[in-house]
């Protein structure tokens, strides 16, 4: 089909390249003996055991769905797993993580957005008071009921405490849009959840 | 501020089943491995063939997307616009000549009309043009006419809705980009770098 990958374009194995190069275009390496396998395999566990429940928190806050989180905790990781060898150097492989994870996300907005639509139907309590902060919503609905690329921000800033600079960088927008996406966020978590918000 | 704002989002995940690491990691294995198979088998496929889909996802992701990802995700990449030759092919942030301003799925008209309205009035933009879900959708299906499997796989609803944008001054790119990606109803911005004979927005 075709290539989405921006890297070298025509380098790619012909089709009938021998079916255990392991890395595609760089260079012959690393075919894919048992040795090679175990210890990428070895790398990447330790990546795991060292980032994924962190990974799989975010997820869960994205979405609001244990089950959900661990979809797509996985997916996230088995993508880096695909492209482990181009990948393994680099110096933040949760930074990576984190930006496959968000596009996972994105990409899953509708079912995430299920659980908003779900929220927001649920008329199981009275009717607050217009102003009163007595919603006392849980950190978690608040947020789903913010804009996906808000809560992205606020799961990548707040709680998991990248630079503004590093947020820009993941989510692929300006540094102003992050602290922008930040701000509004902030503040309607703030109307939001009340005094339960702890104040700026 | 932030120690009080990351104690509540400790406590949001306090509910956490837990899950055992070693486990997400063999099923990631078994998966990735799946997924590095099929690309190598895309890519082969690719070499003999044709286009590069910029899979453009939130601008820098692509260096984590190949195509056959996943059936997911490879309909995700292959729904990006392509970029237009005469453009480089990665996206850029600073320096962009062209832009295609892409809307969440969840854009009201309103949001779409105020957007249309911002980019005829705004200074630093040149030419404009609209592109409809279904637009983009028919683009789609010329472009892989040779790849049904795909094409039936995908449905016009799997299209976002984008404005195509020609700058006047590269220069202004950046705070062109930060107003706009903040209007309501966008999705993100995406740059690139044209000779001026690209087609508007950079891609095809």
């Amino acid at each position: 089909m075709t290539e989405a990958r921006t890297a070298p374009p025509a380098a790619t194995p012909p089709a009938d390249a021998p079916a255990p190069a392991a890395d595609p275009p760089s260079g012959g390496r690393g075919a894919a003996r048992p040795r090679a396998k175990a210890a990428r395999d070895a790398e990447f566990t330790a990546f795991v055991r060292s980032d994924g429940t962190r990974l799989r928190r975010s997820a869960y806050l994205m979405c609001r769905d244990w089950h959900l989180a661990q979809d797509l905790a996985q997916h996230t990781l088995a993508r880096m797993y695909a492209v482990w060898d181009r990948i393994r150097e680099e110096t933040n492989l949760r930074a990576y993580s984190r930006r496959v994870l968000m596009n996972a996300v994105f990409d899953q907005q509708r079912r995430c957005r299920g659980a908003e639509v779900v929220l927001a139907d649920v008329p199981d309590r009275p009717d607050p008071a217009p102003g009163t902060p007595e919603l006392r919503l849980a950190l978690v609905d608040a947020l789903a009921r913010l804009p996906v690329e808000d809560r992205a921000v606020l799961v990548l800033r707040h709680a998991e405490d990248h630079s503004v600079d590093a947020v820009a960088a993941i989510l692929g927008v300006s540094v102003p849009a992050v602290k922008m996406r930040s701000a509004r966020a902030l503040s309607r978590l703030r109307a939001l959840l009340g005094e339960d918000f702890p104040d700026r | 501020m932030t120690t009080d704002l990351r104690d509540q989002f400790d406590r949001a995940v306090g509910d956490d089943p837990g899950a055992a690491l070693d486990e997400l990691a063999d099923a990631a294995i078994v998966e990735g491995g799946r997924l590095r198979r099929r690309r190598r088998r895309v890519a082969a496929g690719a070499a003999a063939g044709v286009v590069a889909v910029l899979g453009a996802v939130a601008g820098l992701a692509l260096s984590a997307e190949g195509p056959g990802a996943d059936p997911d995700v490879t309909l995700a990449a292959a729904v990006q616009p392509v970029t237009a030759p005469s453009c480089v092919r990665q996206p850029v942030e600073i320096g962009a000549t062209d832009a295609v301003v892409v809307l969440a799925a969840g854009a009201t008209p309103a949001q779409r009309t105020a957007l249309d309205a911002a980019l005829r009035d705004d200074p630093r933009v040149g030419a404009h043009l609209f592109e409809s879900r279904e637009q983009a959708y028919e683009r789609f299906r010329a472009r892989y006419a040779d790849n049904p499997d795909l094409v039936a796989a995908v449905g016009a609803d799997r299209f976002p809705e984008a404005f195509r944008v020609r700058l006047d001054a590269a220069d202004r790119y950046p705070e062109f980009r930060s107003r706009i990606a903040a209007a309501p109803g966008v999705a993100q911005v995406i740059g690139r770098r044209c000779a001026p004979d690209a087609p508007v927005g950079g891609v095809l």
